[in-house]
């Protein structure tokens, strides 16, 4: 695998969405090239910020009580 | 014969995924008021079709399915669902890679600067089926399948436009990112 073809499939890495061999042919491939490894990790980051930052709201507790009542009436 | 649960027991698996669902609807709607309403009807529109539901399946995703469905329906007049949104001239634009023109070290010290508002921002700048993939994929954890499922469309049309989502999501960090001085370009390439 080439730089080129393991940029390819780095998304789809940090994803987790490659079978068992396809990841460890990437993870191959990233064990030697910093290059494409330090650019394996932005990925990654930047997936975990978007995560992080939009991933914390709450439902109001207002909401969740009108629900239970539209549920259970 | 499959027998149908009682309503209580959907009520209580349903509102399980309540704030997954409220998530969703304020990246959608971008307005808290407004996802307050999404996810009532939503919610409304789910007990009354739940005999649709298979039990056995994601029912996460079938009630994602219905927000958005009805996001799409109510707010935005049925508008976007079949938007292309293959036209977008910088799609090719990558952080990683404009960092590494700016002769910085594009490591991880530039992601932590970025405050969490602004990658919000950014998220909510974006398309809304953009939008809706980045939170299904990024923010929620829904495997392609699944978000392919509920957004009715095919797994290479959701990585397409995962791809072209988060291009444009760090474009728009990579400008926050200099006007707030976190990031000194280089240079202007011509």
């Amino acid at each position: 695998m080439n730089c080129k073809e393991c940029v390819e499939r780095l998304e789809e890495l940090v994803d987790k969405e490659l079978t068992p061999l396809e990841a460890s042919e990437v993870q191959m491939h990233l064990e030697n090239c910093p290059s494409c490894t330090d650019r394996f990790e932005f990925e990654a980051g930047m997936k975990r910020l978007v995560r992080t930052c939009c991933g914390s709201d709450r439902a109001p507790e207002s909401l969740r009580e009108r629900l239970r009542a539209i549920l259970n009436g | 014969m499959a027998t149908e649960a009682p309503q209580g027991d959907f009520a209580a698996q349903a509102i399980e995924h309540l704030d997954t669902l409220y998530r969703g609807a304020l990246r959608l709607t971008r307005d808290p008021d407004q996802a307050q309403d999404l996810v009532q009807d939503t919610y409304a529109r789910a007990l009354r079709y739940q005999a649709s539901f298979k039990p056995g399946t994601n029912l996460r995703a079938w009630l994602f399915a219905i927000m958005r469905n009805l996001f799409w329906d109510r707010f935005k007049g049925g508008q976007g669902r079949e938007v292309s949104l293959d036209q977008d001239s910088d799609e090719d634009f990558g952080l990683y890679e404009r960092l590494q023109d700016d002769s910085a070290h594009p490591d991880l010290d530039v992601l932590d600067q970025i405050a969490a508002d602004e990658v919000v921002a950014a998220v909510d700048q974006l398309p809304p089926a953009y939008r809706e993939v980045v939170m299904l994929v990024d923010v929620e954890g829904f495997a392609y399948k699944d978000a392919a499922e509920i957004l009715a469309v095919p797994i290479g049309t959701v990585m397409s436009r995962l791809h072209r989502a988060r291009r444009q999501l760090q474009r728009l960090l990579y400008d926050y990112a200099v006007e707030s001085g976190i990031v000194h370009p280089a240079k202007e390439s011509a």
